[in-house]
């Protein structure tokens, strides 16, 4: 139950932090999309329920303070979120070449849905930025994703003795019957 | 039954069609800031507030970082400049001192209807028995051994070697040097003789003559050498107590001779001078 009562704080907390710092490193020419990374390791390692609650609030979120149509990044989070689940029975999140390659396909796929959904919603090109801004965004996310998830890995060994394996986590019963 | 089982699957899918209709509805209708916007926005701004705090503080004790290195490699420079300055200024400090000096020259040269050279000390030697400077001019320019030499403000000894571009000045207070003197007040006669670090003597001058300390003495005129009326220096102490005819007076010289750096010698009279000044004896 902390989970969800903690959930909206701690978006707001990391989507502010997320915009501020890439305000600061990149002056507004990149995004630090943090939230993204943590949506992928939701899909990794939360069960299916809590991943997604996690990835619409943080969508939620990231569309208010970004100024985007409410429910764009809320759902492609959502996609992303269900993505990663499904690609998690696949590889092992320990693998973090692999986490890196993914995250990689993740954001430059979620950059494809902006640039289609600009183009046909509100008929804005914004193809010019695929080599200058989405690419460098998405290889950044993918360098990210690797420290987040090794530094997770270290929490999660420093507060459970040892971290659990994804092979231990793939499988049915991440389906939570909760709901 | 059939809800229980997939009822996970039927929460997923009515979140993700609840999203694509919360976004169609956004697209079509661009509502603005709903409550949704304005609940996280109004949840968002102090957090906005703490972090552009954090980092503004972090980017100010940066950029004040920044500005102490600047600080430093300006200070760096100033230092240097103000050691260039100082040097300039003690040249110009210099300058200013060697103009008062041939100002003061220059009123003694203004005083005396005579011609001068001018020259610069370039040595001098204050021995016990030798009390000599050694200027830069010589026969080249004019000068012969036995010419008066002048500092403000008055005469302060001759020359006696004279090579081409220098020559030596024997001063008054050397024990060699003998000045015919007269005092001024009472036109006493008498001769000045160096006494190296004491000053000077003033000899042959008798008890009954009115001397006393503080009296101005000048040259008499009485000799070839030197031209009446060069102030030499004042009567310092007049002892009438010792056996013999003369007083021992003892003559303080005007001219300090330890800080002589310029000095006038006195090459001819000028023509249209008084003849009485013109030569002496």
């Amino acid at each position: 139950m902390i989970f969800y009562v903690l959930l909206p704080f701690a978006a707001v907390l990391l989507v502010v932090f997320q915009t501020t710092l890439a305000d600061v490193l990149f002056n507004g020419w990149l995004t630090l999309e943090l939230s993204l990374v943590v949506v992928i390791y939701a899909g990794f390692h939360l069960d299916l329920v809590k991943g997604m609650i996690a990835a619409f609030v943080l969508g939620l979120v990231f569309d208010s303070v970004a100024g985007a149509p409410l429910g764009l990044f809320a759902f492609l989070y959502l996609l992303a979120d269900l993505l990663a689940f499904f690609v998690s029975f696949r590889i092992v999140s320990e693998k973090l070449y692999l986490v890196a390659g993914f995250a990689l396909v993740c954001s430059l796929l979620e950059s494809l849905a902006l640039v289609f959904l600009y183009r046909f919603a509100f008929e804005i090109d914004l193809l010019d930025d695929l080599l200058f801004v989405f690419i460098p965004q998405a290889l950044l996310i993918s360098i990210l994703s690797v420290g987040f998830f090794y530094a997770m890995r270290r929490v999660e060994g420093l507060m459970y003795g040892e971290t659990m394996q994804s092979s231990q986590r793939a499988g049915a019963f991440r389906i939570s019957p909760e709901a | 039954m059939f809800f229980k089982n997939y009822r996970t699957v039927i929460f997923i899918g009515v979140v993700i069609v609840g999203a694509i209709i919360l976004l169609s509805y956004n697209l079509k209708y661009d509502s603005g800031t709903g409550i949704v916007k304005t609940l996280v926005l109004e949840a968002a701004a102090p957090v906005q507030k703490f972090f552009n705090a954090a980092i503004g503080s972090v980017k100010g004790a940066w950029m004040r970082y920044i500005h102490l290195v600047g600080l430093e490699e300006n200070n760096r420079k100033l230092k240097q400049r103000i050691g260039e300055l100082e040097a300039q200024l003690i040249l110009y400090r210099e300058g200013y001192l060697e103009a008062e000096r041939l100002k003061a020259l220059l009123s003694v040269r203004n005083n005396y209807p005579h011609t001068f050279q001018a020259a610069r000390v370039i040595g001098k030697e204050q021995a016990a028995l030798s009390k000599t400077l050694w200027i830069d001019k010589g026969q080249a320019h004019g000068l012969k051994p036995g010419m008066p030499v002048l500092a403000p403000p008055g005469l302060i000894g001759r020359l006696t070697d004279v090579s081409w571009h220098s020559a030596k000045v024997l001063l008054l207070i050397d024990e060699n040097s003998n000045v015919d003197v007269l005092i001024q007040r009472t036109r006493v006669q008498g001769i000045a003789r160096g006494a190296g670090s004491r000053g000077c003597v003033v000899k042959y001058i008798s008890k009954i003559q009115d001397v006393k300390a503080g009296d101005v003495v000048v040259t008499s005129g009485l000799s070839n050498l030197f031209p009446k009326g060069l102030l030499v220096g004042r009567i310092s102490a007049v002892d009438s107590m010792g056996g013999g005819l003369f007083r021992q007076i003892r003559l303080v010289p005007f001219a300090d001779f330890s800080a002589l750096e310029e000095v006038l010698v006195l090459t001819a009279a000028l023509p249209d001078a008084p003849e009485g000044k013109k030569k002496g004896k």
